[in-house]
C-alpha cells in the first residue's frame, strides 16, 4: 500500500502460487444436498473480552467477542445501537484468496451482520449503551459468513447480554450445472464453483428469519424460496448443539467463580 | 476484602506478594505460565501455529507468494511480518489501522527475523532478478494478557518450521514458473530464537513472564532473544527504570534456560504432527 508507514513493507505486488499451478484442483464431491459439516462450539474462551466463542465447522473457523462498549454519545432517549459490529477477514495466510493489508469486510457484510444481531437483542435494556461485537474469522472452508454470525451471537449470549433469542446462520450454495441444486453448508470448493450463494439467519426458538443475504443467478424463485427453506432448517438442526455450548460455558462459569 | 484492596492499592497489593517472592497466580518470580503450542490448524495456510502463554493466545500464519525480487538485492525474498492486535483481544484496541503497541510488535519481530537470520533471504530466492518467494507471516492475538512479544516470537518459529512450499521451476522456454503443488518441501531454519520477557517493579524487583496486569503496574519492560549458541539476537527495552549490568546478566541466563524448555516443547510437538 503506498504510504503505509504503519506495516512492514513488503513488494509492491505478488501473485499466489496456485495461479502457476500445472494441475487443476478436483472438482467438489457430489454429496447428500443437506447434509451439515459437524459443529463444534465452544463459549467462553476469552479472558479479556466480556464474551466470547469459537465455532469451528469443517474447514471454517471462526471466533466471536463481545467487549461491552461505554456509552455511546449524548443520545437522550435514543435506543441503544449494536454498533460496532466488525468482521474482520485477516489477511492473505488464513484465507483462499489474497489480499493486500488486513482488511475488515466490505460495508455490506458488517451491515449484513448488524441487521441479523439486532433483532435478537434486547436494545431496550440498554439505553445509551453501545455494544461492540467482531468476528474473526480465521479460516474460511466455507460458510464463512454463516460460521462469524453464529460465533458473534454466541459471543452476546455469553456475555450475559439480554436476547430474545441466539441467532443462527447457515450458509448455501448454488451448484452449476445441468440440474442445478441447492448445496448446505458448502465447502470453500463449493462456493467457488457456485452459480449463486445464500446466507440465511434464523432465531430458532421465535422461527423468524433475521437476516438473509444472497447473490447470484439462481433462476426461478421457487428454487431461492426453497433454498432459503433448506437453510432454515439447517440452522434448526443446528441449534442444540449451541445450546448445549451455552449450556456447559456457563457450568464452567459457575465453577470457576469464588463460593 | 481481597477484592476490595487489589481495586483501590493494586501496587500494595501485589507489593504484598513480591515481598514473599512470590505473585498472586502462584507463581514464583521466575517461572513461566503453562505453554500450550498447537502447529499446523490452518489449512488454507502454507505453515501456521497457535500459542498459549496462560490466558495470552497468538495465531500466525505464514503465506507465500511470488514476487520479484528487490532491486537492490536480486537474490533475496521478502519475509513481512504483521502483528495484529484486534478489538477481541483487549479493551484497549480499537478497530481500524495498527496503533502503536502492534507497530512496536511488527518491528520487533521483523528485527527478530533479521538478526537471527532465522531464514536465510537468498534461500527463498527461486530466480535471482526475476522470482522469490515472499512469506507474509500475519500474528493476531486472540487474547492479550500480557507477554505478547513471547508468545509472537513462538507462534512465529513454531509457523514458520510448519511451511511447507511447492516447487517451482522455470520453463525455459516460455520463462514462466512452473509449480508442483504435490511436491512439497520444509523452510531451512538455521536457528531457533526464542523470546524471554521481563518486567521490572520498583526499580529493582525483575519477574518474568508478566500478565497484562502485571506489565500494567510494572515500571519497565525488558525482553530478551536468545538462539541456541546462547547468542543473543535481540534485546528490547522500552525505556523504563534503568537496570544494572548485574541483573541484565541474570536475565540472559534466564534466556538462556527458557530456550531450552520452549526448544524441547516445539520438537516433541513436531514430532507429534503426523505426516500431512
Amino acid at each position: 500500500m503506498p504510504g503505509d508507514h504503519r506495516r512492514i513493507r513488503g513488494p509492491e505486488e505478488s501473485q499466489p502460487p496456485q495461479l502457476y499451478a500445472a494441475d487443476e484442483e478436483e472438482a467438489p464431491a457430489a454429496r447428500d444436498p443437506t447434509r451439515l459439516r459437524p459443529v463444534y462450539a465452544r463459549a467462553g474462551l476469552l479472558s479479556q473480552a466480556k464474551g466470547s466463542a469459537y465455532l469451528k465447522a469443517g474447514g471454517t473457523k471462526a471466533e466471536g467477542g463481545e467487549r461491552g462498549g461505554g456509552p455511546a454519545g449524548a443520545g437522550g432517549e435514543a435506543p441503544a445501537a449494536l454498533r460496532g459490529t466488525a468482521l474482520r477477514v485477516p489477511p492473505r495466510p488464513l484465507r483462499g484468496a489474497p489480499t493486500r493489508a488486513p482488511r475488515s469486510c466490505g460495508e455490506e457484510v458488517k451491515l449484513a451482520l448488524q441487521e441479523a444481531l439486532e433483532p435478537a437483542v434486547r436494545l431496550g435494556r440498554y439505553p445509551r449503551a453501545q455494544l461492540e461485537v467482531s468476528a474473526l474469522l480465521l479460516e474460511d472452508g466455507g460458510s464463512a459468513l454463516a460460521a462469524a454470525l453464529t460465533a458473534a451471537a454466541l459471543a452476546l449470549a455469553d456475555a450475559g447480554v439480554e436476547m430474545y433469542d441466539l441467532v443462527v446462520g447457515c450458509g448455501l450454495s448454488l451448484a452449476p450445472g445441468p440440474a442445478p441444486t441447492w448445496l448446505l453448508d458448502p465447502t470453500r470448493l463449493e462456493e467457488e464453483r457456485a452459480a449463486a450463494g445464500l446466507t440465511v439467519a434464523l432465531m430458532p426458538v421465535l422461527n423468524q428469519v433475521a437476516g438473509l443475504l444472497g447473490s447470484g443467478e439462481g433462476g426461478l424463485t421457487e428454487s431461492w424460496a426453497e433454498a432459503v427453506r433448506l437453510g432454515l432448517e439447517g440452522c434448526q438442526r443446528l441449534y442444540p448443539v449451541l445450546q448445549q455450548c451455552l449450556v456447559r460455558a456457563a457450568r464452567r462459569r459457575g465453577a470457576a467463580a469464588p463460593p | 476484602m481481597a477484592a476490595g484492596f487489589k481495586t483501590v492499592e493494586p501496587l500494595e497489593y501485589y507489593r504484598r506478594f513480591l515481598k514473599e517472592n512470590c505473585r498472586p497466580d502462584g507463581r514464583e518470580l521466575g517461572e513461566f505460565r503453562t505453554t500450550t503450542v498447537n502447529i499446523g490448524s490452518i489449512s488454507t495456510a502454507e505453515g501456521s501455529a497457535l500459542v498459549k502463554l496462560g490466558n495470552t493466545t497468538v495465531i500466525c500464519g505464514v503465506k507465500a507468494e511470488f514476487a520479484a525480487p528487490p532491486t537492490d538485492a536480486p537474490d533475496k525474498g521478502y519475509v513481512v511480518p504483521n502483528v495484529d492486535l484486534p478489538p477481541l483481544c483487549s479493551s484497549r484496541f480499537r478497530s481500524g489501522p495498527p496503533g502503536e503497541e502492534a507497530q512496536v510488535a511488527s518491528q520487533f519481530i521483523a528485527d527478530v527475523i533479521e538478526n537471527s537470520q532465522i531464514i536465510q533471504k537468498e534461500d527463498l530466492c527461486i530466480s535471482p532478478g526475476k522470482l522469490a518467494w515472499v512469506l507474509y507471516c500475519d500474528l493476531i492475538c486472540l487474547d492479550y494478557d500480557g507477554n505478547i512479544l513471547d508468545a509472537c516470537t513462538f507462534a512465529l518459529l513454531a509457523a514458520l518450521k510448519n511451511v511447507q512450499l511447492p516447487e517451482v521451476t522455470i520453463n525455459e522456454e516460455t520463462a514462466l514458473a512452473e509449480v508442483n503443488l504435490k511436491k512439497k518441501s520444509y523452510l531451512n531454519i538455521r536457528t531457533h530464537p526464542v523470546a524471554t520477557s521481563f518486567a521490572v517493579f520498583d526499580d529493582t524487583l525483575l519477574i518474568v513472564d508478566p500478565t497484562g496486569e502485571e506489565e500494567h503496574l510494572a515500571t519497565g519492560t525488558l525482553t530478551i532473544v536468545m538462539d541456541e549458541e546462547g547468542k543473543l539476537c535481540c534485546l528490547h527495552k522500552p525505556g523504563g527504570s534503568g537496570l544494572t549490568g548485574a541483573k541484565l546478566q541474570d536475565c540472559m541466563s534466564r534466556a538462556v534456560t527458557r530456550h531450552k524448555e520452549v526448544k524441547k516443547l516445539m520438537d516433541e510437538v513436531i514430532k507429534s504432527i503426523k505426516p500431512k
